[in-house]
């Protein structure tokens, strides 16, 4: 046994760990998750734990039904809510019998363009500003949700309400190893921001996963509930998760402009440019993604760059010289409903193929840019985004035919159910007008 | 398998010693006397330190190994003919002197392992009211146990049994990850950052940021 397994081992038996959780996700990023008890871990980490492939993709083939979760024993965590009967968990990776990968599988989709960036010598570091509302849960979800709006809520002020909140996610965050830093907005006091430090990608998605787990969690035990929706109330900002990516190639930050000569940095930015619009159906993966990127209030809608305007697809902040680690690009698409391991694998190979192809990056546009010079659109809606998804060679290449496939039938079948839905808008609109 | 790195301008006592080290069941690789501390191997057999390294007469090399960051806490077997002694070697955990039996330098290769071992013996580590159990692999604040993932843990019992020597990223990357990472020497500062907010205000300060050069865990 290996010695990272070893020390699983030997945790649970110290910590009276009672049963594992194994995770995994969908391909649109659901967390599913396996409870082994703790007499049943070794086998698990040598032998992996069966499951039936079709209750992640509806797809899978015959001989792809029996699927095996193989516990990945880095990722070993003690969850810190669960306080009596401990409960830890493991990210899993998703093998067939035979030792194979399981086409469906996002993390080793992730890890696979990994390991194309690590042989080119190259390491991604992720940094990620998620945002998400806090509504009060009167038990009733067809009812529109409630803000924490000024005003009395149970026995404690909004203010109290909302700093127990943020000192519970950010200790149970430290403690599962998910370094943070936390606000919210002024705006509104339902909405919140939390800082996740930066790290290497897959610890990133793994910590986004957890993350999502955490804040429903810790928003539940106040009578309250958290939502990674978008876009959830019309007028308000929506909620977005900025990425702060740097590149390094050794020990030398490549999106730090100190050596006029070396053009990666910028063509790493211009490939994310180049892609995003193909990689939207990842980046914004919801009908409803598409409603906070429509709506201006600084989330982005055309492809472009800039130093100092607000509203541009990627914003590259003004480096302190001297300063190569503080380089970055921040990405300000993508939505905290996404799948972050599809996410990460797209952005990274869209930036990777930029420096593979040598794309030029379009000059920058400033805060007084308008029409033409604001570059082509983002995707206006998650059918336009899926058809170019589904069309996109880089896409293919990076996460596999069949993910592909399987990925454009699940928001296909999305996008035509909303098609088909009488909504709010209609009715408020139709019915006694016309 | 145990990685033993062998030293020496000769090449025939080299490859002896080589064939002799791998009847015990360790994986010998010859570093080439060409100033260079570190096996010429392109499988990455290089990218982590060796379980022991084997000098066969140069004792001057010995100190080199102890001033190398990466190498310094390998334990060394000094070989040297009898004629060659020169008091007693200081840097070496053990002294081989031929000629020997296969049954003796498996004894010194367990001894010489064994000494440096010594911090590893320690049961226990504490630091105020941190405890690190080296058993266990339970730590403590105040009687409290905190949780860590294996790297956490693997990088503060590095530290913590090292205590007072500054590494820098480069050395503490390959003494506890190896080459098996995706993040790079920043792999290093993301987990220094995981194990103070994890340790809490009053033990974070003692993984201390040496600027320019890296961290260093003071008790």
């Amino acid at each position: 046994m290996q010695a990272d397994a070893e020390y699983v081992m030997r945790v649970v038996e110290e910590r009276g760990v009672q049963f594992l959780r194994l995770w995994f996700v969908d391909v649109i990023g659901s967390l599913k998750s396996l409870a082994v008890p703790a007499s049943e871990l070794e086998p698990a980490l040598l032998e992996g734990v069966g499951l039936d492939g079709s209750a992640i993709e509806a797809g899978a083939r015959g001989s792809e039904r029996d699927v095996y979760a193989w516990p990945d024993p880095r990722s070993f965590q003690v969850l810190p809510w669960t306080q009596e009967g401990r409960v830890a968990r493991m990210c899993c990776e998703l093998r067939l019998p035979d030792g194979e990968p399981f086409a469906g599988d996002s993390r080793q989709a992730l890890c696979r363009v990994l390991d194309q960036a690590a042989d080119l010598g190259l390491t991604l570091q992720v940094g990620c500003e998620i945002e998400f509302f806090l509504f009060a849960e009167d038990g009733d979800p067809a009812r529109p949700p409630v803000p924490l709006d000024n005003g009395s809520y149970f026995d404690l002020t909004v203010q109290d309400v909302v700093s127990d909140f943020g000192r519970r996610a950010i200790e149970h965050l430290e403690q599962m190893g998910i370094p943070v830093t936390a606000s919210h907005h002024e705006v509104a006091p339902s909405q919140h921001e939390i800082h996740l430090k930066h790290t290497d990608p897959l610890s990133m998605a793994d910590a986004i996963t957890t993350f999502r787990i955490v804040v429903k969690e810790v928003a539940r035990d106040l009578g309250l509930f958290a939502t990674f929706m978008p876009k959830p109330i019309g007028g308000l900002s929506g909620s977005g998760m900025h990425l702060h990516l740097s590149l390094y190639e050794e020990e030398t930050n490549l999106l730090y402009d100190g050596d006029p000569e070396d053009k990666r940095g910028r063509q790493f930015l211009a490939g994310l440019l180049a892609h995003a619009a193909e990689t939207a159906a990842v980046s914004n993966q919801w009908v409803n993604s598409y409603k906070r990127l429509a709506a201006g209030m600084e989330a982005p809608s055309h492809v472009n760059w800039t130093r100092d305007g607000a509203n541009a697809l990627v914003r590259v902040p003004t480096g302190r010289p001297g300063r190569p680690e503080s380089a970055r690009v921040e990405l300000r698409s993508p939505d905290a409903a996404a799948n972050p391991y599809l996410l990460f694998a797209l952005v990274l190979a869209a930036g990777l193929r930029g420096m593979e192809r040598g794309y030029q990056l379009a000059p920058a546009i400033d805060a007084g840019s308008a029409g033409e010079a604001l570059g082509v659109s983002l995707p206006g809606d998650l059918g336009e985004a899926t058809a170019l998804f589904d069309a996109s060679e880089l896409v293919r290449d990076t996460l596999g035919d069949r993910l592909c496939d399987w990925f454009v039938a699940n928001k296909r079948a999305e996008w035509d159910a909303y098609r088909a839905t009488v909504t709010d808008f209609d009715r408020d609109r139709y019915l006694r007008w016309l | 398998m145990a990685d033993v790195w062998i030293y020496s301008e000769e090449n025939l006592r080299a490859s002896q010693m080589a064939s002799q080290v791998a009847e015990l069941g360790f994986t010998p690789r010859l570093v080439e006397a060409n100033g260079s501390l570190r096996p010429d191997a392109g499988d990455g057999a290089a990218a982590r330190p060796p379980d022991l390294a084997v000098v066969i007469g140069d004792e001057a090399l010995c100190g080199r190994l102890r001033d190398d960051e990466v190498l310094a806490d390998v334990p060394i077997l000094l070989s040297v003919r009898a004629e060659d002694l020169n008091g007693a070697p200081l840097e070496a955990e053990e002294l081989l002197v031929p000629p020997f039996t296969p049954a003796e330098l498996e004894a010194r290769i367990a001894r010489a392992r064994r000494r440096l071992g010594g911090s590893e013996e320690a049961q226990t580590v504490r630091a105020g009211s941190l405890v690190v159990d080296l058993i266990t692999y339970q730590v403590t604040v105040g009687g409290e146990p905190i949780d860590f993932a294996f790297k956490e843990y693997e990088l503060l019992r590095f530290l913590v049994t090292h205590p007072g020597r500054v590494f820098s990223r480069e050395a503490l990357l390959n003494r506890v990850w190896g080459y098996d990472y995706y993040g790079g020497a920043r792999t290093v500062d993301v987990h220094v950052r995981r194990l103070r907010a994890k340790l809490g205000s009053e033990h974070a300060g003692r993984i201390r940021t040496v600027r320019g050069v890296g961290y260093r865990f003071d008790l």
